[in-house]
Order: C-alpha cells, then structure tokens, then sequence
C-alpha cells in the first residue's frame, strides 16, 4: 500500500478551482477537517504554471523555479507533504521535485535566480522535496482513510448510477506511482464504494483523456470536443446518473460543454458532474451550496439535489432530535 | 570511386531531445520499437494527420523537419502513450520538447495568443484562461459562467474561501523569479514580435 500522510500538509490551491469550481476546495477542506488530517492552505503559494505550461507558453526553468518556490513556502511552516486538487498540478509539481533533485545544473540555475531575487532563503537543497513521497493527489489522502470516511455517511446514493473519470495527469504522467491501476484505474471508483455506492466499473472509453488538451480546446475546438462527445456517448449507452472527476479543467470540460456538445450531436445528456471530494462530501450531508458549491456548474445539479431532498430532511430531522 | 557521405552526427537530434531540459532522466527514446502502442490510443492521432510513432521515427532518424510539421500541434498532453508504451519512451514528452524546438526557432505564432496567461500569473500570482478563449466557452457554455466569473469572490466567501489573488509580497517575489529565470522577457518578446 502506497503510504500518505496525515498532517504536515500543504493543500495545494488550483487556478481552476479558484475560480470556476471553488467548491472542490470547500468540500476537500469539509472532508479533511472531519477525517483528522492536518494541512493549511498558504496565501503565498502561487498557481503551479500548468496551464501555460502546456499551452507552451511557460518554460520548464521557469515553472520549476516557481514550484521551488512553493515548496519553500510548505516546508517553511512545517508543511513539506503537497497535497494537490488538481491532477495536472500534481504532474507538474512531481516533474519540477525530479528535476530539482536529479539535474544539478538546473538546481544551481534555480538556486542562482533565488539568489538574484533576492529570495536567499528559498534556495533549493537536494532531496528537500521526494517526488513519490512528499507529493500526493488528494484522492490518494481519501482512499487511504476511506474507513473513516465511510463511517461519517449520512446520505444514501446507492440509487445513482456512478461512473468515473481518472484524469490523465494522475494516472498516465507518473503512472508508477499511480494507485488502484492506470489502464484500468479504479481509484475513484474505490473511493465511491466507500460512501456506499458501487460505480458501473469498466465502460468503453474509461481511461481516455476529456478531450481538453490544453489548446486543442481553444485553437482546434471541433477535435478537442470530438473526444469529450465520445465520452459523453459512451456514459449514456451505460445510463450513466453522475460522472467523478478528480481535476477541475476535466470537469470544465464535461460541465461546461455538455449542453453545446449535445446540441451538436442532436441529442440530450443527462449527466451531472462531480468531482469526488463534492461527492463524497454529499454523502456526508454538506449543503450542496455553501460547501458544495453547485451554484458555479453549467449543468444544474439542482435536480439531482431535489431528487435526494427527502434523505436531506430525515437527516436534518434526527439531528434537530 | 563512390562515397557515401555520411552525416557529421546522425544523432543530433535525439541527441538534442535528451539533452533538453524537459526530458525525463529516463526517457526510453532509444528504445523505441516502432511497435505503433503509442499511435493505437491517441486521440490526435485518430483525428489529426499527428502520428506519435512517425515523429518518434523521424526523431530516430534525425529528420530535423519534423520540429516544423504542423501535426505535432495536435498532441492532446494527455499521455496515453506514455502510459502503454512497453520501451519506456513518452512520445509525449517529445512532442513538448519538439515544440519548444519550434518556438525557439522562431514559431512564435503559436504561443501569441496565449500570452495573457502568462501576464495574469505575472500579475496576481496565478494564470488564467486568455479574455478572448474564456469568451469563446462563453458562447458554447452560456452567459451563466460570465455571472460566475464576475461573482466569483463572493462566491468564494460564501464558500469560506479568501481571495485567491496573492498577497503584494508574494507577487513581487513571482515578479523577480520570472524576471531572472527570462520567462519576462520570452512574454515581451513574443508581444514585441507580433506588432
């Protein structure tokens, strides 16, 4: 078993997160407070670069002396363990802890524009940061305390029927240190059975990317959103109610294209978008707008909410008990 | 009598790509079979003319064209390849590599337009989608993510979140970083270029 760990944690904040899907960070932090894992979250920890490292845009120097930096900023209070929402800050982050252990001449240069800058203190010292065992997804921190978690649910679900959405950057980048499988990854899947529902496992097109591709997206829309309507396709031949996503630009991608993807196609989609850590914190009872924050989504989880209303109320009835 | 002139270093390219920044202590490119894995599951691949094993041949075969084709553009990120390739190559990576080969040969154009991201990392400490791509989804998605997008520190504090700019210090530490490490300047002179 791959071991992570329970306190010195620095929750890693994501720009898509921040700012389109701020409820994957409220309902992370409503888990983890009730799980008993210790972490803080840094207003000085900058965005890990990602997006504009695979528009092309960021160089590698650059990105990993921006991620030096943040490591800094964990480790300076004690909180060296990064814990990440995103599965693209967890790839870029494991690729910059690699290259500031492995190549010595890209260490001095980093080291070298910390002492330019100014920022002495934030020099980089071979090993501060192990690639395997210092930098984790978030799923990673659920799955290993999924007891617990089970233990704190309060609403049924069982009735949905689930399906998952490994996202690339976690399975594929670093596929080695990837748990529960990569070309049949069954980490979130796992992490729903702990909450009481069994997902629908296997289904054609499980493993291949949400069809974002960085630019493909903005510069060649027609290709990338080809992919994800394939996707889509397949998740309603398997009659799919809820699909989990574990990083927030494969849930924009879902969410936020769904209805247009449809129109395109000529049909309809019913699928509401989740990402695990909303999920999960559904089935602990969270209010679906202050913790969850459904209020950002393109596809209304209102209905599904509706629809678990009576289950909310016998909850909220024993409580008041 | 024939000669066969040979290169002066046929491996210059690979060479090159190990070489460069970006590749991985591992990356298996030597070992490349040609066996196809890498093809069978992209998702370019099966729209585009981009071909994951062809770039890696012409890689092997120090075709230096292959840093101008067009196809390479089409690479997803989304490493699939890498994730089935049995010769521990990542024809993903090389993709990346090959593009940065591009840009600095002067294929400016194909970061341009993404260079507002890189003025609101400068700027606040984290990047966000270029104006005039978050107006495209806008289109597709509907005015609702507008709504988000202007409400958004509200919705934040509702949620218990703080802002997510970052606090003056740290911008000016992110501002230096950058200066030194020439991301500054590769920004202004893409801008520069462009006029």
């Amino acid at each position: 078993m791959k071991l992570t760990p329970e306190k010195n944690i620095l929750l890693f904040k994501s720009c898509l997160i921040n700012v389109e899907y701020p409820g994957v960070e409220s309902s992370t932090k409503y888990i983890l407070d009730r799980i008993g894992v210790e972490y803080v979250v840094d207003d000085r920890q900058s965005c890990c670069t990602g997006l504009g490292y695979y528009f092309d845009l960021f160089d590698q120097l650059s990105t990993t002396a921006i991620a030096a930096r943040n490591f800094k900023i964990g480790s300076e209070t004690g909180h060296s363990n990064i814990v990440t929402m995103c599965a693209t800050c967890y790839a870029i982050l494991k690729k910059s802890a690699e290259i500031l252990n492995e190549n010595s001449e890209a260490r001095n240069k980093i080291n070298d524009i910390m002492v330019k800058s100014g920022l002495e203190n934030m020099e980089y010292h071979q090993g501060d940061v192990d690639p395997a065992e210092n930098i984790f997804h978030v799923a990673e921190i659920f799955f290993n305390k999924r007891d617990e978690i089970s233990k704190l649910v309060k609403v049924d679900l069982s009735d949905l029927r689930v399906a998952t959405h490994h996202a690339c950057h976690y399975c594929k980048v670093f596929y080695k240190d990837a748990i529960k499988g990569v070309r049949d990854p069954n980490l979130l899947d796992g992490l729903v059975a702990s909450v009481g529902v069994e997902t629908i496992g296997w289904y054609d097109h499980k493993k291949v990317t949400c069809g974002s591709g960085f630019r493909q997206r903005f510069i060649n829309k027609e290709i990338s959103l080809d992919v994800t309507g394939e996707k889509l396709q397949s998740l309603k031949d398997n009659h799919v109610d809820v699909l989990i996503h574990m990083c927030p630009n494969c849930q924009m991608q879902f969410d936020r294209y769904q209805p247009c993807i449809a129109e395109k196609l000529e049909t309809e989609f019913d699928i509401f978008h989740l990402n695990i850590a909303q999920f999960i914190a559904l089935a602990m009872g969270a209010d679906p707008y202050s913790v969850l924050g459904i209020q950002t989504h393109t596809v209304s989880v209102a209905p599904l909410i509706k629809q678990l209303k009576s289950k909310y109320e016998e909850i909220n009835s024993e409580q008041t008990k | 009598m024939r000669t066969i002139k040979l290169k002066k270093d046929p491996l210059k390219l690979l060479n090159d790509v190990l070489k460069h920044l970006k590749a991985s202590p591992d990356l298996g490119i030597f070992k490349c079979v040609q066996c196809g894995m890498c093809s069978s599951v992209c998702p370019a691949a099966k729209r585009t003319d981009y071909d994951p094993r062809e770039m890696l041949r012409r890689v092997l075969q120090d075709d230096e064209t292959v840093v101008e084709d067009e196809s390479i553009w089409y690479c997803f990120s989304c490493y699939t390849c890498n994730s089935v390739c049995p010769s521990g190559n990542n024809a993903c990576e090389v993709n990346q590599i090959l593009r940065q080969m591009a840009i600095d040969k002067g294929d400016i154009q194909k970061i341009e337009s993404f260079t507002p991201y890189g003025d609101s990392f400068i700027n606040k400490g984290v990047g966000s989608i270029p104006d005039k791509y978050y107006d495209d989804m806008v289109k597709d998605a509907g005015s609702n993510c507008m709504d988000i997008k202007r409400d958004i520190q509200n919705i934040r504090s509702d949620l218990g979140l703080g802002s997510y700019i970052l606090p003056d210090d740290s911008i000016k530490e992110i501002d230096s970083i950058l200066k030194n490490s020439g991301f500054i300047g590769r920004i202004e002179m893409v801008k520069r270029c462009n006029k």
